[in-house]
């Protein structure tokens, strides 16, 4: 099959790749292993202070609510964290404006929303907090069991009962200006957290649990949803194992279920994550990207890779495939001409990009530039 | 001496994670709290096996081999393969005769057709239902697939001559449900050949794929179906011959579930078995055509069959119905029917199947397509009985689209 | 060649043991340091000690003060004034995910580095390396570039699967050899057991010291030592312990341990049997709520978590690693550090306290993996740093 463009990776970056190019006229496939790093998202978009009106209308039009509001976040462990673009899940206030008195709501038997320790790190910062629990089974049968209690089954019961949830909560509500709930609202419905919001007569603030994250489930379907709706073709499950360079082109790759039916295209676009999603691999030798052996920017020395202090930054989250100012990498530098490297694969080689989502975004509508020639 | 040379251990089940989206994504989970989740029956249960078999759990006999915990994997750990393989290492129990019954579907089809309208008359009928439901444990409220009274190798034999006088020349591997209940979808299939110039031929003989036969552990028969299957691929194979398929669950079957479950090598023939909507994409991408009617229209939803999702083909089937001409092609977001073979059939799974399916019938109701297009059998009874609405295999859609050639 | 031998779950050892001490009368008093012997004159009279959950000072007295402090033995002789010179030899080994085998696997020499593959529980360990340390290093051993190369190429020696195999993670102990007189160079060291009667060696009334042996002799060396302080107490009774099995361990396969309490056990119980033996008919519960998994990978569940804390004497996450396996498993605590840590806190009340305690988990875990730092041992690392620094914000 022919493309445009073949979009290596199914993540925030190659789906931000492929839904600007779609929207230019642009023919293009996405290959993705499997879900991506979307599934434990935080809700925030890091790194990117000021969103330009291209990086909003890219959400909005997928249905992705997003709000831009310079400040801080709530974390779950209960300290907070500056931020400036997030999810409507995802409240952000100008710190320390966060409130006096908290009434923290969990479930019974979910283990994976710590309000005990929120609660103590709000404590410490001088809030004063009260935990109640809800009992799930009394707001939906069939109740779950004890190893159904994920941030996904919960949230997939409530999207039909959260307006329980919402007289639970004013109910138990005493003097408290903030409530805080677990993210697992809205899997499929982007309205209801701030349907919620409305409900309750207090500032509403939803924070994260273990993975699954909820609202990174929902933004990765609309995501998807929205590239295939503008003519996307998203091909989940798949890997590209392989791919043909002649002369410094990328002729085509190889995918491990589509074999001989090879996807060629004018421009390629390598977006396949960090090590977690395979992008990098690593042997006890060497860092280095698996598909097209592209140069990397990283010491080989594997001493230098970890800081032993796991609290502090890890050398290895930085490395990445080198490219030059127009995101053409190179093989035993030789440009692969019509190659382009997005996303977090670029560890910390372009640190004026930032990181995390803000990095995935940038670089993937900077080569969405270059590919289409407008600005 | 260098070690570790490799990054990748060569024990799949270990490249897990623990990133939990498999269970996040897995049907059964959603519906059912008895079954532990794709990531504690598959590699987390395989290092609890590793250390004693005593620690294998009867609860894996939840998982559909649905395949969808695989799509999803990021570590590209082959989930359902892992929970298959130790269901066929440790779970010695013998099949019960409900379940005999169900998976062998070549004896089941040999002995019904001389009865069919018979047969057909009596399962439709509630005291039948009933009384199945009672003796053998299969749902009363399952609508059984028909039988044909005439095979679809008998129809095809008779236009041996005519079928060899086209040059170009393809096998075709059917599969027990197109020859003991829906002959139509085989003929569909060489009336589209046809009208491209290609003639159809059989195998010299083929038997049931054998997938009901692994999901009921009755692996002896399976292993046994597998390498005759091979023997007869690899025989139009080596005369040059692709062979095509018009059923998502055979192809995975002769193509993963034979190396990857049963041990039998199919490297020599696995390379030229192609379901049709492929075979046929890549015949008109290199500039073959068909006559379309030009008075065709019809709204088609396209269901993916989870084994579908799991080959990556998908894409073929939907391609191929979005070329016809006068077609309203709606994709439907990609989730299990719930049937998964024999599994819906079972009492004990019937309620389990038809939650799994619901948010899929719900879908079809609100599209409130003319027909649902579907490469699985058993999507296609399940989706008939849940919803009322028909479902054609996207080769039907595409024989009714096309000009009579003759 | 087949030689008889076995391997042991030193984790379950260890808590019967304990059990069985406190079954007889005895009473155990964990994160209790101590911090100095009480002397008059030439007798010792007791110990003082540090309370490290509570923070409070105690002392406790009694006729004979037994030194079982391993490789800390020195430090505590010298708070009676009494030299016992350690030579703290350091050994590492290699975790490897699962089990390559079910049998020990010895190198057919003379004792060497790397030459054993044992299995246990869900993974298998080779080892080990001999080093010298100095007593300071004791507190902080790590497992260095050169002894991950060693353990590994060796290690292929003994199972070639090991150079494909997921290593979990990387450690280091300290073994107790001590020199059997006062020469500081150590050229004395001992290869057995060291029971040391201080009356008879030092003057000093009302101490002993036991140490030196291995794993395999801990029951003799126990067994010494008490016949002494027997001697000592004028009690006449000869040990054995040699014949009662301890808690948990009396007839029975796991299945049946299993079978017996829960007519259709899980998996997940046929784990908690296999773990605790017998003693796993203390977390039958009515409430299912107690059957969920708060660490996946090793199936341990908050029954057998809360049974831990409750009998256990489990207070931190360390201890509740190492009575149920929580953070041992491939993710190395990934999901369950935080779980459990919400369990502990609830059952000691002391949350602050579980916070500081989850950070140091998860830097005690990390210093395990980064020796090994490479393959999917790095991709889960990676995924675990997302985890706590972007999603839980730690």
């Amino acid at each position: 099959m022919r493309y445009d463009a073949v979009i290596v990776g199914g993540g925030l970056a190659g789906l931000t790749a492929g839904i600007s190019l779609q929207k230019a006229g642009k023919k293009t496939a996405i290959v993705s292993t499997g879900q991506n790093a979307l599934y434990f998202f935080s809700g925030c978009f890091e790194s990117i202070q000021e969103p330009t009106p291209e990086i909003l209308s890219l959400f909005s039009e997928a249905g992705v609510r997003v709000h831009y509001t310079p400040g801080v976040r709530l974390m779950p462990m209960g300290t907070f964290k500056e931020s400036a673009l997030a999810l409507d899940d995802v409240s952000l206030f100008p710190a320390p404006d966060f409130g006096k008195k908290v009434l923290i709501i969990n479930f019974m038997a979910y283990h994976d929303f710590f309000s005990s320790f929120l609660a103590q790190g709000l404590e410490k910062q001088g809030m004063e907090c009260r935990i109640r629990f809800l009992n799930l089974g009394d707001l939906a049968q069939p109740e779950l069991g004890p190893n159904q209690m994920r941030a996904v089954q919960i949230a997939r019961k409530l999207d039909d009962v959260w307006e329980k949830v919402v007289q639970e909560v004013r109910v138990l509500l005493k003097d408290e200006d903030t409530v805080v709930l677990p993210q697992v609202f809205g899997l499929n419905d982007a309205s209801i957290p701030e349907r919620i919001r409305q409900g309750i007569p207090a500032r509403v603030v939803f924070a994260g649990t273990l993975p699954p994250s909820v609202p990174g489930i929902r933004t990765q379907n609309l995501l998807k949803k929205r590239y295939e709706v503008l003519g996307g073709t998203y091909l989940l499950g798949d890997r590209v194992t392989g791919a043909h360079v002649y002369e410094d082109v990328v002729q085509n790759v190889v995918t491990k279920q589509l074999d001989r039916h090879y996807l060629e295209a004018d421009h390629f676009i390598l977006a396949s994550g960090s090590f977690f999603s395979k992008g990098l691999s690593s042997n006890p030798f060497k860092i280095y990207e698996p598909l097209f052996e592209l140069d990397m920017d990283y010491d080989t020395d594997r001493n230098t890779w970890y800081d032993p202090t796991f609290a502090n930054h890890q050398p290895y989250l930085g490395f990445g495939v080198k490219t030059d100012a127009e995101f053409h990498p190179s093989r035993h530098g030789v440009p692969v001409k019509n190659l382009y490297v997005i996303g977090s694969i670029l560890g910390e080689t372009h640190p004026e990009l930032g990181s995390g989502a803000g990095l995935a975004i940038r670089s993937a509508l900077q080569v969405t530039q270059l590919i289409t020639g407008k600005p | 001496m260098q070690y570790q040379e490799y990054t990748q251990s060569e024990n799949n089940f270990e490249e897990c994670t623990k990133c939990t989206v498999c269970t996040a994504y897995c049907p059964v989970m959603q519906v059912n709290p008895l079954y532990p989740g794709p990531k504690q029956a598959g590699p987390d249960g395989e290092r609890l096996r590793l250390r004693d078999p005593g620690f294998f759990d009867e609860a894996l006999k939840y998982c559909l081999n649905c395949k969808r915990c695989e799509v999803v994997c990021p570590s590209e750990v082959r989930v359902a393969d892992i929970i298959q393989a130790a269901r066929i290492k440790f779970e010695n129990k013998p099949p019960k005769l409900r379940d005999t019954m169900l998976a062998n579907t070549d004896t089941m089809g040999k002995l019904a057709r001389p009865f069919a309208p018979l047969v057909n008359f009596a399962t439709r009928q509630p005291v039948t239902k009933v009384a199945l439901d009672f003796t053998l444990a299969i749902d009363r409220h399952r609508t059984f697939p028909t039988y044909s009274a005439h095979g679809f190798e008998g129809w095809l034999k008779r236009r041996r001559k005519e079928q060899a006088a086209f040059q170009e020349q393809v096998a075709y591997y059917h599969g027990c449900y197109v020859n003991y209940n829906y002959p139509k979808l085989g003929k569909d299939l060489v009336k589209v050949l046809n009208a491209m110039g290609i003639g159809v031929q059989l195998l010299e003989d083929e038997k049931c794929c054998g997938i009901a036969l692994i999901s009921n552990q009755l692996i002896k028969k399976a292993t046994k179906n597998a390498r005759f299957n091979v023997e007869q691929l690899a025989k139009a194979v080596d005369k040059g011959l692709k062979v095509v398929t018009t059923s998502s669950t055979c192809t995975l079957t002769l193509q993963e579930e034979y190396p990857n479950l049963l041990g039998v090598d199919n490297s020599a023939v696995r390379d030229s078995l192609l379901m049709a909507t492929r075979f046929i994409y890549e015949k008109l991408e290199q500039g073959a055509t068909l006559p379309y009617r030009p008075d065709f229209h019809k709204r088609v939803a396209y269901h993916t069959p989870c084994h579908m999702q799991r080959l990556g083909w998908g894409v073929f089937s939907q391609r191929l119905l979005q070329m016809i001409p006068g077609i309203e092609f709606i994709p439907l977001e990609q989730t299990c029917c719930g049937m998964a073979g024999t599994y819906g059939f079972k009492k004990e799974n019937y309620a389990t199947s038809q939650a799994i399916g619901e948010p899929l019938f719900e879908q079809i109701r609100s599209v409130n397509p003319d027909v649902v297009a579907c490469d699985c059998e058993t999507c296609k009874w399940q989706i008939e009985m849940s919803t009322g609405y028909k479902v054609d295999n996207p080769i039907s859609i595409l024989a009714d689209a096309i000009a009579r050639t003759d | 060649m087949r030689v008889p031998d076995c391997s042991v779950d030193p984790f379950r050892l260890c808590a019967a043991n304990m059990l069985d001490a406190k079954l007889h009368g005895g009473q155990v008093r964990l994160q209790t340091e101590v911090t100095g012997i009480l002397r008059e004159g030439n007798t010792v009279k007791g110990i003082r000690t540090h309370n490290r959950n509570t923070g409070a000072d105690q002392e406790f007295y009694a006729p004979i003060v037994v030194n079982a402090g391993g490789v800390w033995g020195q430090e505590l002789a010298q708070m009676a004034g009494i030299k016992v010179g350690m030579f703290p030899a350091k050994g590492s080994l290699l975790i490897f995910a699962h089990r390559v085998n079910n049998m020990v696997i010895n190198r057919c020499r003379k004792p060497s580095n790397a030459d054993i593959l044992v299995p246990g529980d869900t993974v298998c360990i080779v080892g080990t390396t001999s080093s010298r340390i100095p007593l300071e290093e004791c507190r902080n051993v790590a497992v260095t570039p050169d002894e991950v190369t060693l353990l590994i190429t060796e290690g292929m020696k003994l199972a070639p699967r090991l150079a494909s195999t997921r290593i979990l993670r990387a450690y280091a102990g300290v073994r107790p050899l001590v020199s059997a007189d006062d020469d500081p160079s150590g050229r004395n060291i001992s290869r057995g057991i060291v029971c040391l009667d201080h009356e008879v060696r030092d003057g000093v009334k009302g101490l002993i010291t036991i140490t030196g042996g291995k794993l395999t002799s801990y029951r003799l060396m126990a067994e010494m030592a008490t016949d002494l302080v027997c001697k000592k107490l004028g009690v006449d009774k000869a040990c054995e312990t040699a014949i009662h099995p301890l808690p948990g361990s009396e007839e029975g396969s796991y299945e049946e341990v299993a079978k017996k309490i829960w007519e259709n056990p899980t998996t997940a119980q046929k784990v908690a049997a296999a773990r605790m033996g017998s003693r796993v008919s203390r977390i039958r519960s009515t409430d299912r709520r107690d059957e969920a998994l708060i660490c996946e990978c090793e199936q341990v569940t908050m029954g057998e978590i809360n049974s831990a804390i409750d009998r256990l004497e489990a207070s931190t996450l360390t201890d509740l690693r190492r009575r149920t396996r929580v953070g041992m498993g491939t993710c190395q605590g990934e999901f369950c550090a935080c779980r459990a840590a919400g369990l502990l806190a609830k059952a000691h009340g002391c949350i602050e306290k579980e916070r500081a305690d989850i950070d140091y988990f998860l830097q005690e875990r990390w210093k395990g993996n980064f020796p090994i730092g490479w393959g999917d041992t790095l991709r889960e690392a990676e995924y675990t740093q997302w985890v706590y620094k972007h999603v839980l914000g730690i």
